[in-house]
C-alpha cells in the first residue's frame, strides 16, 4: 500500500484523450502561465485600442434614432424590413412594430440615426412600397429608451455587488482568492466588451444582459476551481511543496469538469447561433449568442489561465508557501500528485523510518478526513 | 440514511414539483412574455404646456421610475418627437394601461385663505376674486380657497419623502428634504404663512396635485434648513400616499395621455420559435454528449434537468404573475445559459465520484462523500450568483432588474433540485448492485 498502488491501480493511459478521460493528466499549467498572461494582455490591449479608436456601436435603445409611421394596415413588418434591406440600412437593433388604436392601425419603423439624405430616401421608399403619399408618413426623432439613469443604477449595483462578493469570498475562502476571482471576472467582461468593439457588433439591451450573464458565469466557474484549490491547499499545507504544485494539481483535477461544463454550456448557445440565426435569421439572437459564446469561453479560460496563476503569485508571497522548497514538479511526479500521492521529497524521508502514509501526510485534522481512501485490497475479494 | 427514506424524499419532491407544474398549466398560468416577444399596450403621452426636449427627457426618466415603484416592470419609455411613448409589457387592456401611466402631475404649493366643510368648489368658484381658487381636499370633505402657486414640488429633493413614525408623539409624519438651491423659495412661502399675512391668513400651506389638495399643513416655524416634517392626525395610508405625491411632484411639465395603441411583438413569433427549437436542439445534443460520457448515471442528469425545468417554469409563472416581470428574449436565452450552469452541478459531482471510485472506494460508499464535498462547492458558487441577482434586483431598474430576477430564480432552483433530487437520486443509483461494480459513470473503460 505505497503510493505506487495508487498509480498502478488504473494504468496511465497512453493517449492524451485517455488520460483526460481517466483524470490522469499532468499538464504543467503553472509553468505555462506566461502564455496565458501574454494572450490576456494582448486581448486587453486590443480592447483598449479598439474602445479608444472605434468605441462601441450602440443600438437605438442607447442612442435614439429616427421613426417613421406608415398608416397602412396592409403594410407588413416583413415588407418594411425588405425596404430597409434594399436601401442597405443597418437594421441591427431596429424596431418594427404594428400598432393599433381606435384611430386605425399603422406600422412604426424605428432605426438608428441616419443622415438626412438616407432618412428622406427611407421615407420615400417606405411610401412607395406601401403605396402612399410621402406626406402621410410621419417622421420623428426618437430618444434613447435606455437612459443614463438605467446605466448609472446598474453600475452602482455592480460596484456594490463587487464589494459584497469580495467580502463573501474573503470570508468563505480568503481575500487572495477574492482578488484573483474578481480580476478574472473583470478580464472576461473587458474582453467581451472589446470583442464587441473590435467586430463592431451593435450593443442592445440584450447585449448588456449577455455581459452580465458572462460576469456571473465567470465568477461561478472560478469559484468551482478555487474550491478545489482550497481543498488541495489543506492537503499539502505541511509538505513545503511550492504553491505552483498545488495549482497544477488542482487544475488537472478539475480539467475534465471544466471541459465538460464548457461543452455542456456552449452546446445550447451554439445551437442558438446555428438554428436561431442560421435557419431562422433572428439577428437579435445571433449577436446575443456570439456574446455569450465568447464570454463563456473566456470565462472558462480565465479561471485556469488568469485566476489560478494570479492566486499562485499572491500565495507564493504568503505563509506557509513562502517557505516552500524546491521546484514545481512536472511530468510523472505531477501525475502522482494529481492522482492523490504524496510529494516525493517528503515520501523519501518518510520511507526511512515511518510507516508510509497512503495519502496526505498532513496532520491537519480535516486533511486526514478528506484524504484519498485506502486502495481496495483486491486479493481478499 | 436508509434507502427507504431517500426514496420517500425523492418521490415527495418530484410529486410537489409535478403538482406545481400541473396546477400552473391547468390554470393557464404562464410567465408573461416581454414586449419583444408578445407585444403589449402602448400609451402616447403629450405635455400640456410647451416643453423643451430636456424637460421631456426628465419626464421620461420620472415616468419610468414611477412605473417601476408601482410594480409595472420593464416599461419601455422613450421620447418620440414631442410625445412620450410608454410601452407596457404584460398589460392586457387599455383602461389598465391608462391607469398605470397616470403617474405624471405637478405638485404646487399654495397658501390657504380658508377652508370649509360641506361646500364644493363649484359652489363658490365663481364668487372668488382673481388669483384665488377653490379646491377640494383629497378626502372630499372640505373645500379650501387657495392663492396662486408659490412654488412647485421641485423645491423638494426627489425621492426624499418618507413616511415615518415620530418617536415622541408616536404618530405618523412625512419627512422630506429641501433642495439646497430651492430652500429660499420654500422659506419665503413658509415665512409668509407662519406670520399669517394677508395672502396666507389661515397659516396653512396646501400641497396640491391635479387641483386636489393632498394636505394643508399649518406652518409651525418661520424658516427651515434642510428638511420639512409634516405632522397631523394621519393614518399610515394617508402618510404613505402623501409621501408618494411629494416624491413624484418634481415633474417639470404635466403630461396627459393622448391615445392608447396595441403594439405587436418586435422580435416576433419567429424569434420565440427559434429560441425554443434552438434550445431544444442544444439540450438534446448536450444530453447525448453527457449520456455518451457518463453512461447510465446520465439518467440522473436527464431527470434532474426535467425537474429543474418544471420548477423554473412554475416559479417563473408565479413570480411574473405576482411582480409583472416579463420574460423577454434575453431572459429566455438567459435561462438556456442557466442550463449549462445547472448541468455543472452534476459534472462536479460525477467527476468527484469518479475520482473516489478510481482511488478504490465502492460507488456505494463514494456517493454520499462525493455529494458532501460537491454540495459545499456548489453552495459557494451559487451563493455568488444569488448575491449578484439580489443586489442587481434591489438596486437596478429596467431589463437589468428582470435579468436579475430570472438569474436568481434559476440558481435557486439549481440548489433546490441539487439537494432534494440529485442527492437522493445519486446515492440510490450508486447503491444499485448492478451498477456498484464500476459500470457506473462510464468507468468500465478504465478497467
Amino acid at each position: 500500500m505505497s503510493d505506487a498502488a495508487v498509480t498502478t491501480k488504473v494504468p496511465v493511459a497512453t493517449s492524451a484523450s485517455g488520460r483526460l478521460f481517466r483524470g490522469q493528466t499532468a499538464i504543467d499549467f503553472y509553468g505555462r502561465r506566461k502564455f496565458g498572461i501574454a494572450i490576456s494582455i494582448l486581448l486587453i490591449v486590443a480592447t483598449v485600442v479598439s474602445l479608444g479608436s472605434r468605441g462601441l456601436n450602440l443600438g437605438i435603445d442607447f442612442e435614439g434614432g429616427t421613426s417613421w409611421d406608415i398608416p397602412a394596415s396592409d403594410f407588413t413588418v416583413d415588407e418594411a424590413d425588405a425596404v430597409l434591406a434594399d436601401l442597405a440600412i443597418d437594421t441591427e437593433g431596429s424596431r418594427i412594430q404594428s400598432r393599433n388604436s381606435d384611430a386605425g392601425s399603422f406600422l412604426k419603423v424605428q432605426v438608428r440615426s441616419l443622415t438626412d439624405a438616407q432618412a428622406s430616401a427611407v421615407r420615400a421608399a417606405l411610401a412607395d412600397a406601401a403605396g402612399l403619399n410621402v406626406d402621410v408618413i410621419n417622421v420623428n426623432v426618437v430618444s434613447a429608451s435606455w437612459g443614463s439613469d438605467i446605466t448609472n443604477k446598474a453600475l452602482r449595483a455592480l460596484i456594490i455587488f463587487l464589494v459584497v462578493v469580495a467580502i463573501f469570498i474573503s470570508l468563505r475562502f480568503e481575500w487572495r482568492m477574492a482578488l484573483a476571482a474578481i480580476i478574472a471576472m473583470l478580464h472576461d467582461v473587458v474582453i467581451s466588451v472589446g470583442l464587441y468593439s473590435i467586430f463592431g457588433f451593435v450593443v442592445t439591451p440584450a447585449t448588456v444582459i449577455a455581459f452580465l450573464t458572462i460576469l456571473g458565469y465567470s465568477l461561478y466557474d472560478t469559484i468551482v476551481v478555487f474550491d478545489r484549490v482550497r481543498e488541495n491547499e489543506t492537503r499539502f499545507t505541511t509538505t513545503r511543496i511550492p504553491f505552483g504544485d498545488v495549482t497544477n494539481v488542482s487544475m488537472n483535477q478539475v480539467l475534465m469538469r471544466s471541459a465538460n461544463t464548457s461543452i455542456s454550456s456552449v452546446l445550447p448557445v451554439i445551437a442558438l447561433l446555428v438554428v436561431g440565426a442560421g435557419i431562422f435569421h433572428a439577428s437579435t439572437l445571433s449577436e446575443f449568442a456570439v456574446a455569450l459564446l465568447l464570454g463563456m469561453l473566456t470565462g472558462t479560460y480565465s479561471s485556469i489561465f488568469v485566476a489560478a496563476p494570479m492566486l499562485a503569485a499572491l500565495k507564493n508571497r504568503a505563509e506557509p508557501w513562502q517557505r516552500a522548497k524546491g521546484r514545481v514538479v512536472t511530468g510523472a511526479d505531477l501525475r502522482e500528485l494529481v492522482l492523490g500521492g504524496a510529494p516525493k521529497s517528503r515520501r523519501s524521508r518518510d520511507g526511512e523510518g515511518n510507516t508510509a502514509h497512503d495519502a496526505s501526510p498532513s496532520d491537519d485534522a480535516t486533511a486526514i478526513l478528506q484524504h484519498a481512501p485506502r486502495p481496495r485490497k483486491r486479493r481478499r475479494r | 440514511m436508509s434507502s427507504r427514506r431517500l426514496w420517500i424524499g425523492l418521490l415527495a419532491f418530484v410529486a410537489i414539483v409535478a403538482t406545481l407544474l400541473i396546477a400552473n398549466v391547468a390554470t393557464g398560468n404562464r410567465p408573461i412574455l416581454g414586449l419583444d416577444l408578445q407585444g403589449g399596450v402602448s400609451v402616447i403621452l403629450q405635455s400640456t404646456d410647451e416643453a423643451s426636449a430636456d424637460d421631456l427627457l426628465v419626464v421620461q426618466d420620472l415616468i419610468r421610475d414611477e412605473l417601476e415603484t408601482l410594480g409595472i416592470a420593464e416599461p419601455d419609455v422613450r421620447v418620440e418627437g414631442t410625445n412620450i411613448v410608454v410601452d407596457l409589457p404584460g398589460v392586457k387592456d387599455q383602461a389598465q394601461a391608462l391607469d398605470a401611466v397616470d403617474v405624471a402631475g405637478i405638485v404646487t404649493l399654495r397658501p390657504v385663505y380658508a377652508c370649509q366643510a360641506g361646500v364644493t368648489p363649484a359652489d363658490i368658484g365663481d364668487l372668488l376674486p382673481d388669483g384665488q381658487f377653490a379646491l377640494i381636499t383629497s378626502d372630499g370633505m372640505q373645500t379650501c380657497v387657495v392663492g396662486a402657486p408659490g412654488g412647485t414640488g421641485e423645491v423638494f429633493s426627489r425621492g426624499s419623502a418618507q413616511a415615518q413614525i415620530n418617536q415622541l408623539t408616536n404618530s405618523w409624519i412625512v419627512s422630506v428634504d429641501l433642495k439646497a438651491e430651492n430652500q429660499a423659495e420654500w422659506n419665503a412661502l413658509a415665512a409668509q404663512c407662519y406670520s399669517g399675512t394677508d395672502v396666507c391668513p389661515s397659516r396653512q400651506l396646501a400641497i396640491v396635485l391635479d387641483d386636489i389638495i393632498q394636505s394643508a399643513p399649518t406652518v409651525n416655524q418661520p424658516s427651515f434648513t434642510t428638511g420639512v416634517e409634516i405632522s397631523g392626525a394621519f393614518t399610515e395610508d394617508e402618510v404613505r400616499s402623501l409621501a408618494r405625491v411629494l416624491n413624484r411632484g418634481a415633474f417639470p411639465v404635466d403630461v396627459e395621455a393622448q391615445r392608447v395603441e396595441t403594439v405587436s411583438a418586435t422580435a416576433g413569433a419567429d424569434s420565440l420559435r427559434a429560441v425554443f427549437i434552438a434550445g431544444a436542439v442544444g439540450l438534446v445534443v448536450m444530453l447525448l454528449y453527457l449520456i455518451a460520457y457518463y453512461r447510465t448515471i446520465a439518467a440522473v442528469i436527464v431527470f434532474g434537468l426535467s425537474v429543474w425545468g418544471a420548477l423554473v417554469f412554475s416559479l417563473a409563472a408565479l413570480v411574473s404573475k405576482a411582480t409583472n416581470y416579463a420574460l423577454s428574449l434575453a431572459g429566455i436565452t438567459g435561462i438556456i445559459v442557466a442550463i449549462g450552469v445547472t448541468v455543472d452541478s452534476y459534472l462536479v459531482l460525477f467527476e468527484r465520484l469518479k475520482d473516489e471510485v478510481r482511488s478504490g472506494r465502492s460507488p456505494r460508499n463514494a456517493a454520499p462523500r462525493s455529494f458532501q464535498s460537491t454540495w459545499r462547492t456548489i453552495v459557494s458558487a451559487d451563493l455568488v450568483s444569488i448575491l449578484a441577482s439580489a443586489i442587481l434586483f434591489w438596486l437596478s431598474v429596467g431589463s437589468v432588474k428582470g435579468f436579475a430576477l430570472y438569474l436568481g430564480l434559476t440558481t435557486l432552483c439549481d440548489l433546490i433540485v441539487c439537494w432534494f433530487f440529485t442527492r437522493p437520486a445519486t446515492i440510490l443509483f450508486a447503491r444499485r448492485s448492478t451498477y456498484a461494480s464500476g459500470k457506473l459513470l462510464g468507468l468500465e473503460a478504465t478497467r
